[in-house]
């Protein structure tokens, strides 16, 4: 399975390359997939374009529905209304579901939408299925995703009248790098090339340094650095940001995000409104569903509503004499929704740690995202930050905005009044690292680094004549090796017999530009020059589904006779 | 500081260092260690000759060398220099077929602004430069083992008082037997008094 992910990668590069003989760069688009909504920017020659489907629209709904024979997205599909995109034909909410495993409590929570989410609990991938003719109809979310994008580069190659191939995606902050892959995945399908994957608030955060630009263009301004804390809170996730910008270029400081998002706060109060909801719609009959769906549709306009009056009235009738009359107001959604609230206020506090700054040192503040108008959203974030939120933005279009001004300079245009003279300087939103010291994570590219970067660290054997090495490698920050995402794993052979502690074996990891990652490792003996053995290079992630076995039944075959140690680094003069 | 010095040359090829097909960003150093790098020439009005010959190839100039900032730089003049050289480097501006050299170029631009830009590194690397050790990345590396140092020697009392109580217990343990609970009680109160 390994090997095929792989395979498809290899097989778009290869077609990359076969298309590189045209003498005009190729504009990268932008495109922001959100939990919710979705869409496309592109650089147009002078500024940042959005464009729109053919119903007008710059903001579509990420959803695909299996209703007819030829599946349909939220490009061009259009909705009678919004409980046929809750009938259980429609897929939606993928990104919250790629690349996870049925155990996870994302994909758990996920078993309430109106379509089929099954899970089996083994740590596969979760059974996903649509309501075609009276029939679960099984998918995947990467194959939803392609079938999306397909419809997403349609629209864009009739707008622009150009083939489009390349993109920067914008990404969660918590994504791993083997959900990375599947969203790569998911665009080889759709015909299309990832140049750049971007963590959602990076993309406001290069919007934010071109703005700063114009600014001391026009004003003839100081210049100097200024930092800006980002929030972004869409329907799926919550990001943060801290950005140091100067003269075009956003460096990145610090990142952190969690899997948090309106699908919580909407959860959570269809929760609050119908305790029993999990087994009431566990069956998902037809009449369940339609019931669930009215349950959804009357919550999520209850929450808009909250949005601009202190209380809603919320009045459903789920037939069988079951109904729910309640006049709900804010504060209760606020209480009922608390751990949310706090857990973003948390995200905040550990970006300003992260980036060694205090609240004072933040210039603006840029709340964007479907959720920042949520008055909890706006007071917790302008409460720590002390601050007013910045205006330059539009919260709904800002991460595209700036995926598109990626695009561009990744791709190698230059304007020649200077919008493009930008640089974002990414950092790792995750350690990277591998098992070591008994059952413990050491990272070797810690979080935060920034990109591209190589570090490398030493290790040695644990056992004398020990002439193999396991290298598991791990993405995350928990300190229990298991709880973090496992990327892959290979052996070190050829270790020269030698007592436990002597036999230096190198593990390097290197990010490149375009975010991949390599691991070199090999064993050199004291003394000597050369490598004992040949190095290994390995491209990471090399496991597919399932990964939460195979460290298990690593553990299980070897055991620790395979462990490695940090070595206590020496310096010699 | 928005003049950019950067030569920003239209790539052909937007894809130029996407996954597999590409070479090497950064072949591996045939001898690796921490302290042997392999070392990128400056260009010829950076370079100065090193004292320590053991370094093959080009000698590793200073970092403030490497940022082109004279060593009383202040903060403000590292962070400038950084973010020039950045936009010269950085692979997403970097001319398309000197990517993969520019890249090592721009990680080393980052080490030396990650040295410089942290007071407490930046002094244990100006005392290394004072000593006459011109190595351009020592000084980041031997902070970090110095930490390490700390978190180890911590680590190893708490494991030898973790080792002396399961020793005691195991003595415990083998003269227990033919004990009662009381008697062992009284011994283990007179023994930890």
């Amino acid at each position: 399975m390994a090997e095929q992910a792989y395979t498809v990668a290899s097989d778009s590069e290869t077609m990359g390359e076969e298309k590189s003989s045209s003498t005009v760069p190729e504009i990268a688009i932008g495109i922001d997939i959100g939990t919710s909504q979705c869409s496309v920017a592109v650089w147009s020659g002078s500024q940042v374009e959005l464009l729109r489907n053919t119903r007008n629209q710059k903001l579509m709904k990420s959803y695909v529905t299996f209703k007819d024979e030829v599946p349909a997205g939220g490009v061009s599909n259009q909705l009678a209304h919004e409980y046929e995109m809750l009938s259980g034909a429609a897929i939606f909410n993928m990104k919250r579901l790629i690349g996870r495993v049925d155990t996870d409590p994302i994909v758990h929570a996920s078993k309430s939408l109106p379509f089929l989410v099954q899970t089996l609990d083994i740590g596969v991938r979760p059974f996903i299925a649509a309501l075609v003719n009276n029939m679960w109809r099984s998918t995947t979310p990467e194959e939803v995703l392609a079938i999306f994008l397909v419809e997403l580069r349609v629209m864009a190659e009739m707008q622009l009248k150009r083939p489009i191939r390349n993109v920067v995606l914008t990404i969660p902050v918590t994504f791993s790098r083997f959900q990375l892959t599947r969203i790569e995945r998911a665009c080889a399908m759709a015909g299309l090339h990832v140049l750049r994957l971007m963590p959602e608030p990076t993309a406001v955060a290069l919007l934010y340094a071109q703005q700063q630009q114009q600014n001391v263009h026009e004003n003839m301004g100081s210049g100097s650095e200024k930092i800006a804390l980002i929030f972004n809170m869409g329907a799926g996730f919550c990001d943060t940001a801290i950005t140091a910008t100067a003269g075009g270029v956003s460096q990145i400081r610090s990142l952190a995000g969690s899997t948090l998002g309106g699908e919580d706060l909407l959860q959570n109060t269809m929760h609050h409104l119908l305790p029993d909801m999990d087994n009431y719609f566990s069956r998902h009959g037809i009449d369940e569903i339609r019931k669930m769906g009215l349950l959804r549709v009357a919550t999520q306009d209850a929450i808009h509503k909250l949005s601009t009056q202190p209380s809603v009235e919320i009045d459903i009738d789920l037939g069988n004499g079951r109904k729910i009359y309640k006049v709900l107001n804010r504060m209760e959604f606020e209480e009922v929704n608390q751990h949310v609230f706090e857990k973003c206020a948390s995200l905040i506090n550990q970006c300003l740690s992260d980036a060694k700054l205090e609240v004072d040192d933040v210039n603006d503040v840029i709340l964007v995202g479907g959720c920042s108008n949520i008055p909890m959203i706006r007071n917790m974030v302008m409460g720590i930050c002390k601050k007013d939120v910045y205006s330059g933005m539009n919260p709904l279009e800002a991460a595209v905005r700036g995926a598109a001004l990626e695009g561009a300079v990744a791709s190698g245009v230059n304007d020649p009044f200077g919008s493009l003279d930008l640089l974002t300087i990414q950092t790792t939103p995750l350690s990277i690292g591998i098992r070591a010291d008994g059952n413990n994570f050491v990272p070797i590219i810690p979080k935060n680094t920034t990109m591209p970067a190589r570090k490398d660290v030493v290790f040695t054997t644990v056992h004398d004549n020990q002439v193999e090495a396991l290298i598991i490698i791990y993405e995350g920050d928990e300190k229990a090796v298991e709880k973090n995402q496992l990327l892959g794993y290979f052996k070190i052979m050829g270790i020269p017999p030698a007592p436990k502690g002597v036999p230096e074996i190198n593990v390097c990891m290197d990010i490149d530009a375009s975010n991949s990652l390599r691991v070199l490792a090999g064993v050199i003996m004291p003394g000597e020059q050369n490598p004992s053995a040949p190095f290994m290079e390995v491209r990471m992630p090399t496991v597919d589904d399932g990964h939460g076995w195979c460290a298990e039944a690593l553990n299980r075959t070897y055991g620790s006779t395979l462990d490695l140690v940090t070595v206590q680094k020496k310096v010699q003069r | 500081m928005c003049c950019n010095s950067a030569v920003i040359i239209p790539r052909l090829d937007p894809c130029f260092s996407f996954l597999p097909t590409r070479p090497d960003i950064i072949p591996f150093p045939a001898s690796v260690s921490f302290r042997i790098r392999t070392v990128f020439p400056l260009g010829p009005s950076k370079s100065i000759p090193n004292d320590t010959d053991q370094f093959s190839g080009s000698d590793p100039a200073t970092l403030y060398d490497l940022l082109g900032i004279p060593e009383t730089g202040t903060l403000l003049e590292i962070k400038q220099a950084y973010k020039q050289l950045a936009r010269k480097y950085h692979p997403d501006v970097s001319p398309h077929d000197r990517v993969e050299e520019y890249t090592k170029m721009f990680i080393r631009v980052q080490e030396a602004y990650e040295t410089l830009s942290d007071p407490r590194r930046r002094d244990l690397y100006d005392r290394d430069l004072a000593k006459g050790i011109h190595l351009a990345f020592s000084a980041r590396r031997l902070f970090e083992s110095d930490e390490q140092m700390e978190d180890k020697s911590e680590w190893k009392s708490r494991w030898q008082s973790q080792l002396s109580h399961l020793k005691k217990r195991s003595m415990y343990k083998d003269s227990g037997d033919n004990m009662s609970w009381g008697a062992k009680m009284r011994k283990q109160r007179n023994e930890s008094s």
